[in-house]
């Protein structure tokens, strides 16, 4: 699907490096405020359920995306997923921009705490907590 | 957008592919992800209902290994129909909550099958409790809460298993 640039917020950056199961489901942007990374994206048709909303599961997958990213911007380490928990709340709408962002609220040197929120322009969409391991340092993904 | 698949899905015997897209003018997020599966079993049983689908490369993440975001999506749609059907619920169930733990990565060529136990289903609630496993080995443990609508609901989507693939 093609993405009108306006639609878009400005300061987002379309991320080119997602491959796999991200590229497949983008395209995903990601905008650094006051040192927070936020993530976002705008649902299309390919993203519905068969209520016409956005599917749980891709917004699952987004605020894990944007959970991880938090702690790389954080701790600059990379971290794998070991727990999710996931509050929904309200539904995202195609056609909607929809975005995410996570805080580090904990970690030690093998796992990190992780709050996580989804959310469209006027309402909160996802509520996450997570539990992330801390890759080695000198491991290459 | 989809790479072709490089591998082909071989749903072992007694798998029925889900049609997600069933009477609908454009593909949904249950469809554009790959193929899924269902096989139903007797009533009672372990494979009452089960869920599966092969790891094709646009399932991955940057690691090469399946991606979390897919196990989750399987594993919600494997508490929402699995429970349902355990439940006996022929209407969509809206999640409310999913805990998920990522016991174990999955890569490309695996066959990975969910299914659902059904822990306690209330007037409004549904709570299962979900597996994904490649052959014996466990990947994803999820727990659910769904909702269960009041009335008759929304209908359990328009999707329907394609017998022709049925293999004998």
């Amino acid at each position: 699907m093609s993405i009108s640039p306006a639609r878009v917020p400005d300061g987002f950056r379309r991320l080119t490096e997602a491959s796999g199961f991200a590229a497949a489901n983008g395209p995903w942007f990601e905008k650094i405020e006051d040192g927070r990374a936020i993530r976002g994206f705008l649902p299309g048709p390919q993203h519905a359920n068969a209520l016409g909303i956005v599917h749980g599961g891709m917004l699952a997958a987004f605020l894990d995306s944007a959970m991880g990213t938090a702690v790389w911007h954080t701790l600059k380490r990379r971290a794998v997923t070991l727990r999710l928990s996931i509050d929904y709340l309200g539904p995202g709408r195609i056609g909607d921009w929809l975005q995410a962002e996570g805080e580090v609220v904990g970690h030690d040197e093998h796992v990190v705490q992780v709050r996580g929120r989804l959310y469209g322009r006027r309402h909160d969409v996802l509520a996450g907590l997570g539990v992330f391991s801390l890759l080695s340092r000198h491991r290459q993904l | 957008m989809l790479e072709a698949p490089l591998i082909e899905d071989c749903a072992p015997a007694g798998f029925l592919k889900i049609d997600f897209a069933h009477g609908r003018p454009e593909p949904t997020f249950n469809s554009h992800i790959g193929n899924l599966y269902v096989k139903r079993g007797d009533k009672g049983t372990r494979d009452e209902f089960v869920m599966g689908f092969r790891v094709h490369q646009h399932m991955c993440n940057p690691a090469g290994g399946l991606h979390g975001g897919m196990m989750m999506t399987v594993a919600d749609l494997v508490g929402a129909m699995g429970g349902g059907t355990l439940a006996g619920l022929r209407k969509f169930l809206p999640t409310v909550n999913m805990t998920f733990d990522f016991v174990a990565p999955a890569k490309v060529g695996d066959w990975v099958e969910g299914r659902a136990e059904l822990v306690r289903a209330t007037r409004s609630l549904l709570f299962t409790n979900i597996y994904l496993t490649v052959g014996e080995d466990k990947i994803l443990r999820a727990s659910s809460i769904c909702k269960i609508p009041s009335g008759d609901g929304l209908a359990f989507g328009k999707a329907k298993l394609v017998r022709e693939d049925a293999k004998p």
